[in-house]
């Protein structure tokens, strides 16, 4: 009960946010004005347009809010790998289904920092109950350059919502500075990785480390993300993986993968799936 | 045209695009100069992931004299729209 609440009020939250945005949007103009070059290159030493001319705050995008639906929230990487549904059949047997998906409001509260707020689901009737995880966060991020900070508070619980971990956690990674880090390794080497500390607190303190590695070719991608957590003095890992083919914009074909154990119940799985994969962010 | 940045410099819109695409080389080593112009997409092109883009706040700070709201910034796709950006943050004329 405690959990459904908690995720009804999240979603509540969300809708009133999208709404107030949606207000605030068709009050004033539209923000992506201020990405626009105030003038093409072919014309650069033309008259600048008079909408390049508005003042500067209308333009900024500050009240812009932004939706994100991908994988999971639970790290950028997780959210830029499509959202699946995966559908498995065998003969005499029922249609089993996989799903894993994530959906964030993000937006501004200051020039430095932002706030996100997310739900999220590894559900699926191929899945036992003790495999499924249903979540919800609030997550305020802070741009220290040259690190950045994400302080969160989350809820999640498994698929019977018997499990549930409220959890208030403190995650930070470096902006740049190695090879690879956040960037590509090359022109040539299309492969970047970065990494995560955290630490999260909730029945007791609880330390973790993530990783995450991205390359791409074309119209192919892949993804890998390896977490690890300190629990009651016990390393506990999980990894997920993907490959996805994009289709026709945010639609993808994508085999992802997932073995270890993942929160709340830290019990061991795995699993490998083909299926679809859907990836949008839409800014309002 | 010319605007004010938040210390009160003189800058033309040319003046920050070139400003812009220094920084943008700056901090994306390995990559031929010449190649990173305008039109060079920030994630796609130069493989910037998400956070990496913030990266970009400081310089602009400390070189062209704006601050940038940094969820504007998540939402960057080209250099062009960095400059704009830039650019939309000074004062007009």
């Amino acid at each position: 009960m405690k959990a459904r609440i908690v995720i009804a009020a999240t979603a509540a939250l969300l809708l009133l946010a999208a709404r107030a945005a949606a207000q605030a949007d068709s009050a004033g103009p539209r923000a992506d004005t201020a990405h626009r070059a105030p003038v093409p290159d072919s014309a650069r030493h033309a008259r600048v347009p008079d909408a390049a001319a508005r003042p500067a705050e209308a333009r900024d995008g500050a009240h812009r809010w932004e939706l994100l639906v991908g994988h999971s929230y639970s790290s950028a990487r997780a959210l830029l790998q499509p959202a699946t549904l995966v559908l498995e059949q065998e003969r005499g047997e029922p249609l089993y289904s996989v799903v894993d998906a994530a959906v964030l409001l993000r937006g501004s509260l200051q020039p430095r920092a932002w706030l996100e707020m997310g739900l999220r689901a590894r559900a699926g009737s191929a899945r036992p109950p003790s495999q499924r995880a249903y979540g919800a966060i609030a997550r305020l991020f802070a741009d220290l350059d040259p690190i950045l900070v994400a302080a969160g508070y989350e809820y999640l619980a498994d698929g019977h919502f018997v499990v549930g971990q409220s959890a208030a956690t403190l995650e930070l990674t470096p902006l740049g500075g190695a090879p690879g880090l956040g960037t590509w390794v090359s022109p040539a080497v299309r492969v970047r990785w970065r990494p995560w500390l955290g630490l999260s607190w909730g029945d007791g303190a609880r330390p973790y480390a993530r990783l995450a590695a991205e390359a791409a070719a074309g119209r192919v991608e892949a993804g890998l993300e390896a977490t690890g957590w300190l629990v009651h003095g016990s390393g506990v890992g999980f990894v997920q993986g993907d490959l996805s083919v994009q289709l026709v914009g945010g639609l993808y074909l994508t085999t992802s993968g997932e073995l270890g154990r993942a929160p709340p119940t830290f019990v061991a799985g795995g699993r490998v799936g083909v299926g679809l994969g859907f990836r949008l962010a839409a800014a309002f | 045209m010319r605007r004010k940045d938040e210390r009160g410099h003189w800058w033309t819109d040319g003046g920050v695009e070139r400003a812009v695409i220094r920084i943008v080389r700056h901090l994306s080593p390995g990559w031929e100069r010449r190649k990173i112009a305008r039109k060079t997409r920030l994630h796609a092109d130069l493989g910037w992931d998400e956070w990496y883009v913030l990266r970009v706040a400081k310089p602009i700070r400390a070189t062209v004299h704006v601050t940038l709201d940094d969820r504007a910034l998540l939402n960057l796709r080209t250099v062009g729209d960095l400059a704009g950006s830039v650019w939309g943050r000074m004062a007009g004329a």
